[in-house]
C-alpha cells in the first residue's frame, strides 16, 4: 500500500546506514533506535505527514499493523520466523510516534513473546515477589555486530559462559544427547499419544498378557487350552510389542526431525534474551529458564515444525500458553543438566507471586521438602480454614502470606523439565510399562518354548548309533531340539520305561534316549527284541513342563537294535 | 466603581513592584561566566576525571575467523561523574553520522543496573587528552542516549570519514544534567 511508503523509507535508510557504517546493527536488531534516530532527523515532512495519518484513528493504525505483518515481513523474508513481526511491533510500539498509538497497545508488552520466569535475588532480598523476573526470549537472524554472540543479553549483563551454556543446553535438547535421554525418559514414564479407548484397551491387554504369563507359569496344566492360550498370549504380544515399538520409534523419529530442523535454524540465528528490569547478573542460576526461553523462542520462530511431532506439541504448546505461570531457577551445563543452587528465598518469592503456580528447580533438598509440603490440598469445607492459617503460620514472619499449591519441579536434567511441562508424566503408564517389560521378558526368554508349540518342528527319525551294551537302549534322533523329546518304551520282556532325550558327546556322540533295560521278573514274552519305542513331543513354558504330550513316531526295538553301534 | 487610572499605568506599577522583589539582572561578565565550559569553571576537577577516564583500559583481542572489518565495534572508555563518587565504565556507539557540520551520536552505557538520568552532559576527551566540545544526551531508553550537536570545522572534516565499527578517537566524560545548581563565582542560577 503506497500511504505506507514512510516506513519503506525507513527501512531502506536503516539497511544503508548499517551498510556506509554509521550503524552499528543491522537493520532488525535495535530497530526501536534505528526509528527513533530517523524519526528524529531524517524523516521528511511528507513522510511525518503521512505518518500522522496513519495514526490518526485506530482503524488506520490496524491497517498499517496488518499491512507491516501481511506484506511488509513477507518482502522483508521474515516470513519463516513468525517471532520477527512480533517483535518489530513491540520494538517500534516503545518508540514515538507508536508508543501513542492505540493499536500498538497489546505490543507494548511483547505479547507473544513473554516466558519462562527467572528467579533473580536482588541484594540482600530474602524472597520477594519483585524476585521473579519475566524474560522475553526471541530467535532473530544473526547481526553482524554481534556475530560472535549467539545469545544476546538484552538489558541486563550475564556472563558470556552462562548463556553460552545455556544455548549448548537448548542445542543438546533439540538434536543431541538431552533429546536422546527426553526420548529414553519419555518411553519409560511418559504419557502416549493415544486416545482414551485404545489406552483403555493397551492397559487391559497389558494386564490380561501378565495374568496370562502367570496362569502358564504356575497355573493348573492348560491341556488342550495350551495351543489356544499360547497362540492367543503371542498374537496380544506381537501387536501390542509393536504398536509400543512403533509408536516410540515414529514419535521418536518425528521428535528427532523436528529438534534437527529447529537446531539447524538456531545456529543460524541468534537468541536475544531480554529481562524486564535492568540487571547485572552475579551467578549461574538463571540459566534453566535462559534454556527453557531459548526452546520457546526456536518454537515460535517456526510453529509448524512440531506439527508432526506429539511430543514438541504437547510441551511448547502448553509452555507457549502458559509460560507467564512458570519459574525455573537452576545453573544449567551445557549437556542440559541442572545443578543445584541457593533455593528457599526462591521458592518464597513465587509463592509471594500472584501469577506463578510452577516452579522449576534443582533437585535438591530444600526442593523435594518444598515440593512435599505444596502438595495440592484437597478442598476441606471444615478443615479449610484451619489449612490456611497452618499454611500461614508456616510462612516466614515479615513476609505476605503465601499462596498454597504452589506446584514446583525439582529437576535433574532440562529433560525432566520437558516432562513436567508437557505434563507427561503417568503413574499408569509406569505400571503398564513395567508389566510389559515383564510380559516381553518372558515372552523373549520363552520363545524358543513358544515357536516349538506353535510351529512343532517335524518329527526326528531315529538313526545311529545304538548302544554297544545290551543292557542299554540308545535311541538316537535327528534333532537340534532334544529338549521337547522323550522316549517311551513299552515291551512284553522288557520294563517299561520313559527317558528323556539329551545330546551326549565323547566318542559315542549323538542326541539320544539312553534306557537301562530291566527284564520283568514276570515277563510276558521271551523275545528280548519284543517292544515298541515311542518318540513324544513334549511342551515347555519357560521353567513350566506340561503334562501333555503328543506321540508323534514309534519304532521297533529290533530296528532300533540293528542300527549300527558306534 | 470608576478608576482614574489606566490600564498602562497599572502595568508601570506591576512592574515596579516586580523589580522591587528581584535580584539585579547578571552583569556581562557573569553571562560570559554561565557560558563557560564545566572544565575551564572547575580544571581540578577536569584534571582528576581525564587521569581517571585515561586510567580505564579496555583490553580485547579479536580471535576472528574471517578476515574483514570487525563489525562489532569497539567500546569507548568512559567516566560516569556523579555528585561523590565517579564510576569507570564503557559505552558502544550504536549511531554515528557527522553532516553539514553537525554531529549525530546514539550509544548504549555498559553500566546496566543503574538508574539511568534522563539527561546527560557529555564531555568528548581527544587523545591528548584535552576536552573537544560538550553536548547534552538525551536517555532513549534502556541505557541508551541520544544527542546532536554542531561540531567544530577541523573536527567535522576529521570525523566525517568515521564509521561506528572504527576504533572511535575520543573518551568520554558524563555528568548527569540536574536543575539549576548557583554558579561558583557568580551567585546566579545555572543550567
Amino acid at each position: 500500500m503506497m500511504k505506507f511508503v514512510w516506513f519503506w523509507t525507513f527501512w531502506h535508510w536503516s539497511k544503508e546506514s548499517h551498510r556506509i557504517g554509521t550503524l552499528l546493527h543491522s537493520p532488525l536488531h535495535e530497530i526501536g533506535t534505528h526509528w527513533d534516530e530517523w524519526f528524529r532527523h531524517e524523516a521528511s515532512d511528507a513522510d511525518r505527514e503521512a505518518i500522522a495519518k496513519t495514526g490518526q484513528s485506530e482503524f488506520t493504525q490496524r491497517q498499517f499493523i496488518a499491512w507491516f505483518c501481511k506484506k511488509w515481513a513477507r518482502e522483508a523474508e521474515w516470513r519463516k520466523n513468525r517471532t520477527i513481526p512480533k517483535f518489530v511491533l513491540g520494538q517500534l510500539s516503545l518508540v514515538p510516534p507508536f508508543n501513542g498509538w492505540a493499536a500498538f497497545e497489546k505490543h507494548r508488552i511483547q505479547a507473544g513473546l513473554g516466558g519462562v520466569s527467572a528467579i533473580v535475588l536482588a541484594p540482600e532480598s530474602s524472597g520477594e515477589p519483585a524476585d521473579v523476573r519475566p524474560v522475553a526470549a526471541v530467535a532473530l537472524n544473526k547481526d553482524g555486530a554481534n556475530a560472535e554472540s549467539k545469545v544476546l543479553p538484552y538489558n541486563f549483563n550475564a556472563e558470556r559462559s552462562e548463556l553460552e551454556a545455556a544455548r549448548n543446553a537448548a542445542t543438546s535438547m533439540l538434536k543431541g544427547k538431552g533429546l536422546l535421554l527426553f526420548l529414553a525418559l519419555w518411553i519409560f514414564v511418559g504419557k502416549r499419544p493415544y486416545s482414551s479407548w485404545l489406552k483403555t484397551i493397551l492397559e487391559t491387554g497389558w494386564v490380561g498378557m501378565g495374568a496370562m504369563v502367570l496362569y502358564l507359569l504356575t497355573g493348573p496344566d492348560p491341556d488342550e487350552m495350551l495351543v489356544p492360550i499360547i497362540a492367543v498370549l503371542t498374537g496380544l504380544w506381537s501387536v501390542f510389542a509393536l504398536l509400543g515399538l512403533t509408536t516410540a520409534v515414529w514419535q521418536g523419529g518425528q521428535a528427532w526431525r523436528a529438534g534437527g530442523h529447529w537446531s539447524a535454524e538456531l545456529e543460524q540465528c541468534q537468541i536475544r534474551l531480554n529481562l524486564r528490569d535492568p540487571l547485572t547478573l552475579k551467578g549461574s542460576s538463571a540459566g534453566s529458564a535462559f534454556c527453557l526461553n531459548s526452546l520457546l523462542a526456536v518454537y515460535r520462530a517456526w510453529p509448524a515444525t512440531a506439527r508432526r511431532s506429539w511430543l514438541w506439541q504437547r510441551i511448547f504448546r502448553r509452555l507457549n500458553a502458559e509460560a507467564g505461570s512458570w519459574a525455573a531457577t537452576g545453573l544449567v551445563t551445557p549437556d542440559g543438566f541442572i545443578k543445584p543452587v541457593m533455593l528457599e528465598p526462591k521458592i518464597r518469592a513465587c509463592r509471594q507471586h500472584d501469577e506463578i503456580t510452577h516452579i522449576i528447580t534443582p533437585h535438591q533438598r530444600e526442593a523435594l521438602g518444598a515440593a512435599k509440603k505444596d502438595q495440592p490440598k484437597p478442598s476441606n469445607p471444615i478443615g479449610g480454614i484451619e489449612n490456611v492459617l497452618k499454611d500461614s503460620a508456616m510462612a516466614p514472619p515479615g513476609f505476605a502470606a503465601e499462596k498454597l499449591g504452589l506446584q514446583i519441579h525439582p529437576c535433574r536434567h532440562i529433560a525432566q523439565t520437558f516432562l513436567a511441562i508437557g505434563d507427561l508424566f503417568s503413574r499408569r503408564q509406569i505400571l503398564v510399562n513395567v508389566v510389559a517389560v515383564m510380559v516381553t521378558a518372558v515372552m523373549m526368554a520363552a520363545a524358543p518354548d513358544v515357536r516349538e508349540i506353535l510351529f512343532p518342528s517335524p518329527p526326528p527319525k531315529a538313526v545311529a548309533p545304538s548302544s554297544p551294551s545290551p543292557y542299554y537302549l540308545w535311541v538316537s534322533l535327528d534333532t537340534k531340539h532334544p529338549k521337547y523329546f522323550e522316549v517311551v518304551l513299552q515291551s512284553g520282556f522288557w520294563a517299561d520305561r520313559r527317558a528323556k532325550v539329551q545330546s551326549y558327546g565323547s566318542a559315542n556322540g549323538s542326541t539320544r534316549a539312553e534306557i537301562s533295560l530291566f527284564k520283568l521278573a514276570r515277563a510276558r514274552s521271551d523275545n528280548t527284541s519284543d517292544g515298541t519305542v515311542w518318540i513324544e513331543r513334549r511342551s515347555y513354558f519357560l521353567t513350566r513342563e506340561f503334562m501333555s504330550s503328543e506321540r508323534i513316531g514309534r519304532y521297533s526295538l529290533l530296528y532300533l537294535n540293528s542300527l549300527e553301534s558306534k | 466603581m470608576k478608576s482614574e487610572k489606566t490600564f498602562e499605568d497599572l502595568m508601570r506599577w506591576r512592574l515596579a513592584e516586580a523589580a522591587t522583589g528581584s535580584p539585579a539582572p547578571p552583569s556581562a561578565t557573569c553571562l560570559l561566566e554561565l557560558i563557560r565550559p564545566w572544565w575551564e569553571i572547575w580544571p581540578a576537577q577536569f584534571l582528576d576525571a581525564v587521569d581517571r577516564l585515561g586510567q580505564i583500559n579496555l583490553n580485547y583481542g579479536h580471535a576472528m575467523e574471517t578476515a574483514g572489518q570487525y563489525r562489532g565495534g569497539h567500546p569507548v572508555p568512559v567516566l560516569i561523574v556523579g555528585e561523590e563518587d565517579s564510576l569507570k565504565s564503557s559505552a558502544r556507539v550504536l549511531y554515528l553520522d557527522v553532516r553539514d557540520g553537525e554531529f549525530r551520536l546514539r550509544f548504549r552505557l555498559a553500566a546496566a543496573g543503574l538508574k539511568a538520568p534522563q539527561r546527560y552532559e557529555v564531555t568528548f576527551i581527544g587523545a591528548d587528552q584535552r576536552p573537544l566540545f560538550s553536548a547534552e544526551a538525551t536517555l532513549f531508553m534502556n541505557n541508551e542516549y541520544h544527542l546532536a550537536s554542531e561540531l567544530p570545522e577541523d573536527l567535522a572534516e576529521l570525523w566525517k570519514q568515521l564509521k561506528v565499527t572504527d576504533k572511535l578517537p575520543f573518551r568520554l566524560i558524563i555528568r548527569p544534567v540536574k536543575a539549576a545548581v548557583p554558579s561558583s563565582t557568580c551567585g546566579h542560577m545555572c543550567l
